[in-house]
């Protein structure tokens, strides 16, 4: 039996549900050896901000139980060269380019949207909405479901192109947050973004990273993840949304188009394995044939129960 | 630049060094070359425990009878490598190398080279000793750890010294064999009585990178550092590994180091 395995999230069409994450995947060319981005659903770029940022002090990462803490503290090339260095490649290859935006200003967002407005190639805008606000004292754009709507339509006025926002599960409310996107003019959802944590080293009696927190990701985020696809899937179902958190394998795969995703993304996986992405495909065809399933997308929001 | 490659390798064969270190030769069918100075990042076991694969470098490839021998020296200090010390002979591993760039083997004017290993810092320049000995290369190998039981491979390590006439100082801080004090001391003892060197390679912990460091500002030397900086993807893209340049630039240690030329290293670690 052949699976059929295209879909799509909105507006993007895709050649299969299985996206490589942004933060995980570099700038979409790094491991083309093991994982060619043309072969992907999707990639998704690490969070661009108008110019090039250094990060966070040392140490920024730390593993923990079935997953790992990080305060990257959003280093990136900027979007200048992005679109300078990698833009052309990937659309050369035939990749499908999801931009992630981030910024510690609304303007700063609207300005690398602005930016790949003039570039062709742009599937669609992912906006990491995790960071803090230096305008509001810090805030961040995810946890206050009025900003976030404002933020979301600032965006939308700005593109007719697809515009995703990736939630935090970090935030009070996240239905709320959710329907804040929605009302703002999002076309999908992505989550989730990592969960805030804490290592802490105890003979020294200080905390493991520099920056002191930072998020979680890996297999240990993935039943809070699916909880929360499921949740926003069934306050609004009529809007697609990206699952992430914690996907593995193929089956973990299956299980977030089960809660309601249209598409996954692999994060920390690539990590572990540089051709995780790509293996997963191939893992959730497997599944498919195994249930049964002649096209992928019939495994969307098939959660059965009640 | 020699093809990364992410291969299914089984545990060959596996030696104590001393009484926490071992050496572990690891086979696969498959072909693989690797220069002094890179690396492999280990899946040392199953499932998600540990999640992340570990770093290390690689102590020798060598093609025998239709396997590749890959060899690595580690030291015992958590959950990964306590997994390699005790996967049986035969056990399957993932092993994704090699990574990073590698040492400057090339002779050099003004010397032979001298290559300084401190503690579980030696493998990547066993590597590169028994390469150059290989090549006739000159060089002299410091070797310290902190006691005489810690001192690892000294046999193997005098015995490549010595095919190109150069000669294995070692050093240990309690004294118990070689020379006592840090190996980086010995190194500054033999550079005052006019020893020189082309090129200075270095591995090792960071208090004796940044002691070396120093001592390669003050008499201007030309120092490679071979860095340790914890790991996450070994492949560019976490940026859980960056490294501070003199330029100002945080780039990424797996991809652009691990060895890095001591002037090219922000000033904090000549200071
Ligand atoms: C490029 C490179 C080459 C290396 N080569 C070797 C080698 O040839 N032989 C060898 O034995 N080790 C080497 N290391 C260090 C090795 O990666 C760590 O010792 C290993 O990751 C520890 O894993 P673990 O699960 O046993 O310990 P964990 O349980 O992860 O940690 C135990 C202790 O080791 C420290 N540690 C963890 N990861 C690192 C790290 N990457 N670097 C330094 N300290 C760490 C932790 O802070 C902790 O105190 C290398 C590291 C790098 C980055
Ligand atoms: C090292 C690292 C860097 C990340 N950088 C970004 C980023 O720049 N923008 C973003 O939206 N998410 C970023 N993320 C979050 C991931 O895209 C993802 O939402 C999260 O890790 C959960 O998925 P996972 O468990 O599959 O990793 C990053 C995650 C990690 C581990
Ligand atoms: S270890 Fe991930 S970028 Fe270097």
């Amino acid at each position: 039996m052949s699976v059929r395995m295209a879909t799509s999230v909105g507006a993007v069409p895709l050649a299969n549900p299985v996206m490589a994450a942004s933060g995980t995947f570099g700038y979409g060319l790094d491991l083309i050896d093991f994982c060619p981005p043309e072969r992907l659903g999707a990639v998704v770029s690490k969070g661009l901000s108008p110019r090039p940022r250094p990060g966070n002090p040392m140490p920024r990462i730390v593993e923990t139980a079935a997953g790992m803490i990080n305060a990257i503290g959003l280093q990136n090339i900027g979007v200048e060269a992005f679109c300078r260095d990698a833009l052309p490649q990937l659309r050369a290859r035939g990749a499908v380019v999801v931009v992630n935006v981030f910024g510690a200003r609304m303007e700063e967002y609207l300005e690398v949207v602005a930016r790949c407005e003039r570039e062709a190639g742009v599937a669609a805008y992912e906006l990491n909405v995790s960071c803090p606000n230096v305008s509001a004292g810090g805030m961040e754009f995810g946890h206050d479901p009025a900003l976030l709507e404002t933020l979301t339509r600032r965006c939308r006025d700005a593109t007719r192109r697809p515009l995703w926002v990736k939630l935090s599960p970090n935030a009070p409310d996240l239905v709320a947050t959710a329907r804040a996107a929605v009302a703002g003019g999002a076309d999908a959802l992505t989550l989730i973004n990592t969960v805030r944590a804490m290592a802490i080293d105890a003979a020294a009696r200080r905390p493991v990273l520099a920056n002191g927190c930072g998020g979680l990701s890996g297999p240990a985020v993935k039943p809070i993840a699916l909880r929360m696809v499921w949740e926003v899937h069934r306050a609004l179902p009529e809007v697609p949304l990206v699952g992430i958190g914690g996907v593995e394998t193929g089956r973990d795969a299956a299980e977030f188009l089960l809660a309601g995703a249209s598409a996954v993304q692999v994060g920390t996986a690539t990590f572990r394995d540089p051709a995780a992405p790509l293996r997963i495909v191939a893992e959730l065809e497997r599944f498919c044939e195994t249930q049964g399933v002649a096209d992928v997308r019939d495994l969307i929001g098939g959660l059965q129960w009640r | 630049m020699i093809a990364r490659r992410d291969l299914a390798v089984r545990v060959a064969a596996r030696t104590d060094l001393s009484p926490t270190c071992f050496r572990i030769a690891l086979a696969t069918p498959e072909p693989l070359a690797a220069a002094p100075g890179q690396f492999a990042m280990v899946a040392c076991g199953e499932g998600f425990d540990p999640l992340l694969r570990r770093a290390f470098s690689i102590a020798g490839v060598a093609r025998r009878e239709g396997h590749t021998l890959v060899e690595l020296m580690v030291k015992e200090v958590g959950r990964g490598s306590a997994l390699l010390r005790r996967a049986p002979l035969g056990a399957e591993l993932r092993l994704l190398a090699p990574l990073g760039n590698g040492f400057t083997l090339s002779p050099g004017e003004g010397g032979p080279l001298a290559l300084v290993a401190g503690g579980i810092g030696l493998p990547p320049l066993l590597f590169a000793a028994e390469r150059l000995a290989a090549q006739g290369v000159a060089f002299d190998l410091y070797l310290g750890a902190a006691t005489a039981a810690e001192l690892l491979e000294a046999e193997r390590c005098r015995r490549a010294a010595a095919a190109a006439g150069g000669e294995l100082v070692c050093a240990t801080d309690d004294g118990s064999a070689g020379e006592a004090g840090l190996v980086t001391a010995a190194l500054e003892r033999r550079l005052e009585t006019g020893r020189r060197y082309a090129r200075v390679l270095v591995c090792g912990p960071n208090p004796m990178l940044r002691a070396l460091a120093r001592l390669a500002r003050e008499r201007k030397l030309d120092a490679e550092l071979s860095l340790e900086e914890p790991m996450g993807c070994g492949v560019g893209v976490c940026l859980g590994c960056v490294v501070e340049l003199a330029d100002g630039r945080m780039v990424p240690s797996c991809k652009e180091g691990p060895v890095f030329p001591a002037s090219r290293l922000a000033a904090r670690w000549s200071e």
